[in-house]
């Protein structure tokens, strides 16, 4: 089980050459259809040329479906890659809301002068001075203050009101969940909590998903099947029942184990890949060109292997965004994730079913959700496209 | 064929092996209750009680290899010397040597004589709680050192006959297959050593009032509660006898002898990996700490919902995907191709709780019972089956012999639905094999929020009131579902498929 055929069997059907689908209006280039075993033909191609004025059309060889369930390679990349870059923008969008989550909600000012100090940026330092002070007495003593788009933290600060389950007004466009916070607040700085949580826990399954796979794939033998029946132990589990399992064993559930437990559950898809990757260009002749050269196993694997297991990587990577921020959501929701008190989409829209005639509390952090998926599943698509030579 | 799937089935053994192994490791995450709550070693009840809460977890037992499996006689062994010396654990000790009773006296009684006299009668006086159980003995007898000593020398010249494996089969036989007040008083003269025959029976009989007489013994010797009435139903019945069979599950080794080969085999049997698998296999899940019921009957009563709702949903995402795809890749390039790939993209993208969370609310006045968790459920699966029935579709129109039949005049819908969808299926249906498990995991979300009480339900339940034994079991389950769908799927793909039953054998032959 050495070669590319040991992944699933329902991946490793060859690729063949295969025609476009074939309704009535396309019944003349049927007669002239190459052999499935020539080769694609070229544009230069006369037999291409021969079959009319359609523009010669090559179906590529069947990728593993794609996860995000498009793939629109009829028209290879064009339509996949201008949603991608879609994708990019809004996924990069949320990554500076989640940086500058201060600056657009907070209880404090941007800046602002009190009692004759100068405070700069107090949303993000949070001087003491000001934290413990009464909002409404800060908004009268100071002497001008720049203050941020929404003027509510994800937490109550002291002096505000606590009405619970406000509809959207201008004080609050969002509303205010069941403890009076304020729903924009909560939305803006969990995109903070879950992106960063979200690329943390990614990065973290990559680095161990890497290393164990590039073992296996390297070593082969005793370590391959060794890190197989690992791989195969721990994704036999579906992935929210282990979370879910670990958050329940451990004996105080935080936000570091529930980050390890993720990690751990989506690491065995990078080392199944990397493993795959790895193997393949091992077999190549430049791999043994540097071998016979005398190159040391690392820096073979470094420098000709690695390459080529970086652009999927990228794509798993992007894609796992997604995932991971839809399991914390729906560990939230079930209010088994995020410790009680942080800003968290799932644990706002939890609240709904508590309350459900507060529809703000389900749509909006729920089109967010849905929306930054979407982000990121499309651009993984088009990585995948861009990126990935062979699966397009 | 049937070599293949074997040779398939076999090859999931090790990953059960894994599965066991990390659900073993996450049971080792959970707190020992030793390290929480330090105790006196003079409080002897709240060390006896605290030494329960550990056993029932096999925490006193090494994790992997027992190099030195405990039995009655070590532990009597250790208890004796304890005494002998009179230290801090003797307390404890005598408490001990009084709970392990008659199978202890055995190894006991017949070394009183080369004990010095004051430490003999300490040790008599600590087995007088045995004699009164028995029923046997005056009380100036039993609390005197000295006539205690001599008491239990003469008892053991007298009796030492009936402490034999034998005779006491023989009088718990006798006493399965009817009443009778002589038998039972054998039986309570030789105390604890009968119950490994009592738990033996109990195992195996079903006669109500057999039951009821076992328990009453067992109750009897043990001092614990559990005595079975006579008019017990059925349920009351399977969840006092499991409860006896989990409590000897955890305390054989207190009363029985390893002898020659069984030695060998508890020095693995006798591990807290081996116990917790053992019992998994058989069953013995231990008892839910949030309501007292059995894990395996409340698995039994919860499981059939979630696996249903998942069959279900697997067959509505059926239904509607793979026409689905099968029309996107008929019209490929086709508006309707783009626009079936948008919802497949969106359906994709929208969490599960969210979706049932909508249908829950604009279909709750409805009142639709089952069919809106179905339907929320689908949605999980529903994406992945009309893409791949999409990808399988446009490869198997691209094929010659869908040409030959376009070329010899079929109709094209003929072609599509006869001659391509029969081979473009196989894909499909084994990635409904796959996908089971992934409903199952989504079924935890959607039982939440329309309230079906399936495992989902009692997990969150479980986690709410940290009832271990709960989520552990259904960790198990969820991932030996997952394997054996996943075996399944393969197996089926070789069924349906010749060349990859080619492939694969050629493959794992190699």
């Amino acid at each position: 089980m050495s070669d590319r055929s040991s992944s699933p069997p329902r991946r490793s059907r060859e690729p063949k050459a295969s025609l476009p689908a074939d309704d009535g209006r396309e019944s003349i280039p049927l007669l002239l259809a190459r052999p499935a075993h020539e080769p694609p033909p070229s544009s230069q191609d006369p037999a291409a040329l021969l079959a009319g004025s359609r523009r010669p059309k090559t179906t590529p060889p069947q990728a593993p479906p794609p996860l995000a369930g498009i793939d629109w390679t009829d028209n290879p990349g064009a339509v996949t890659l201008r949603l991608g870059k879609i994708g990019f923008l809004v996924g990069a969008l949320l990554l500076m809301l989640s940086i500058f989550a201060d600056v657009v909600a907070s209880d404090l000012p941007i800046a602002c002068k009190v009692h004759g100090t100068v405070f700069v940026l107090p949303n993000v330092t949070r001087p003491h001075q000001l934290e413990t002070m009464d909002r409404r007495v800060l908004a009268a003593e100071a002497d001008w203050t720049i203050r941020p788009i929404v003027a509510h933290g994800p937490l109550l600060a002291p002096g505000d009101e606590r009405v619970p389950l406000l509809a959207p007004t201008s004080a609050h466009p969002l509303g205010t969940d069941r403890e009076g916070r304020d729903v924009f607040a909560r939305v803006v700085h969990g995109t903070r909590s879950y992106l960063v949580f979200a690329l943390a826990a990614v990065f973290a399954s990559l680095a161990l998903g890497v290393f164990l796979g590039a073992i296996a794939g390297l070593f082969g033998g005793a370590a391959d099947a060794l890190v197989g029946r690992i791989v195969e132990s721990v994704s036999a589990f579906p992935p929210l029942v282990l979370v879910l399992g670990i958050q329940a064993a451990v004996p105080e559930p935080t936000l570091l184990t529930l980050f390890l437990a993720i990690a751990l559950t989506r690491w065995p898809e990078i080392a199944r890949l990397v493993r795959g990757e790895v193997m393949l260009a091992s077999t190549r002749d430049y791999v043994l060109a540097a071998r016979a050269l005398g190159a040391s196993p690392l820096r073979v694997l470094w420098r000709h292997i690695m390459p080529n297991v970086r652009a999927p990587l990228v794509v798993a990577g992007s894609v796992g965004v997604s995932t991971v921020v839809l399991t914390e959501a729906s560990l939230d929701f079930l209010r088994v994730g995020a410790p009680a008190g942080a800003a968290s989409w799932g644990e706002t829209m939890s609240q709904f079913r508590d309350a459900p005639s507060a529809w703000w509390l389900l749509a909006f952090p729920g089109v967010l959700l849905v929306v930054t998926i979407v982000a990121y599943n499309l651009m993984g698509e088009a990585l995948r496209n861009a990126l990935d030579p062979r699966s397009r | 064929m049937l070599a293949f799937a074997l040779r398939r089935a076999i090859w999931a053994i090790p990953t059960l092996f894994g599965v066991s192994l990390v659900v073993f490791l996450l049971t080792t995450l959970l707190p020992d209750p030793e390290a929480e709550a330090p105790i006196a070693s003079g409080d002897v009840g709240a060390r006896v009680r605290l030494e329960e809460l550990r056993r029932a977890r096999f925490l006193d037992l090494p994790r992997l290899l027992n190099v030195a499996p405990r039995d009655v006689r070590v532990t009597v062994d250790e208890c004796t010397a304890h005494l002998v010396v009179g230290d801090v654990d003797a307390r404890f000790c005598e408490e001990r040597i009084a709970r392990l009773g008659g199978a202890a006296l055995p190894h006991l009684l017949p070394r009183l004589d080369d004990i010095p006299p004051a430490e003999r009668g300490r040790i008599a006086l600590a087995l007088a709680p045995v004699a009164r159980r028995m029923g046997i003995g005056e009380e100036a007898d039993l609390t005197q050192p000295d006539r205690a000593a001599l008491f239990w020398s003469r008892f053991w010249e007298d009796r030492s006959v009936d402490f034999t494996e034998p005779a006491v089969r023989r009088s718990v036989q006798r006493i399965t297959a009817r009443e009778s007040d002589l038998i039972e008083q054998e039986i309570r003269l030789v105390d604890t050593f009968a119950l490994r025959e009592l738990m033996r029976s109990l195992g195996t009989t079903r006669d109500p009032a057999a039951l009821a007489r076992l328990t009453r013994m067992a109750a009897h010797v043990t001092g614990r509660s559990g005595v079975l009435e006579p008019t017990a139903d059925r349920a009351r019945t399977r969840a006092v006898v499991s409860e006896w069979l989990s409590w000897w599950y955890v305390h054989e080794a207190d009363y029985v002898v390893l002898q020659g080969g069984e030695k060998v085999t508890a020095s693995v049997a006798q591990t807290r990996y081996a116990k917790w698998v053992l019992g998994a296999v058989t069953g013995q899940l231990g008892l839910s700490t949030r309501d007292g019921l059995p894990i395996f009957d409340k698995l039994l009563a919860r499981a059939p919902v979630t696996l249903g709702m998942a069959l279900l949903a697997l067959l509505v995402s059926s239904l509607v995907g793979v026409p689905i795809g099968v029309l996107a890749a008929w019209r490929r390039g086709h508006p309707i191709d783009h626009g079936t790939g948008a919802i497949i993209l969106l359906v994709y993208s929208i969490p599960t709780f969210l979706v049932a969370e909508l249908l829950a609310t604009f279909g709750r006045a409805s009142g639709a019972g089952f069919v809106l968790p179905v339907l929320a459920l689908s949605t999980v699966s529903l994406s992945v089956m009309a893409q791949q029935q999409r990808a399988s579709m446009i490869e198997v129109l691209g094929q010659d012999y869908v040409r030959s039949a376009r070329a010899k005049g079929a109709r094209t819908l003929r072609v599509v639905l006869v001659h391509a969808l029969r081979n473009a299926l196989v894909p499909t249906a084994t990635i409904a094999g796959v996908q089971f498990p992934v409903l199952v995991g989504g079924a935890f979300v959607v039982e939440e929020v329309f309230d079906v009480r399936g495992i989902g339900w009692e997990t969150l339940r479980a986690i709410e009131s940290h009832d271990v034994a709960w989520i552990v079991a259904v960790t198990l389950l969820c991932a030996i579902v997952t394997t054996a769908c996943l075996v399944a799927s393969d197996i089926a793909y070789g069924l349906l498929d010749p060349r990859v039953r080619e492939r694969q054998t050629r493959r794992q032959a190699s």
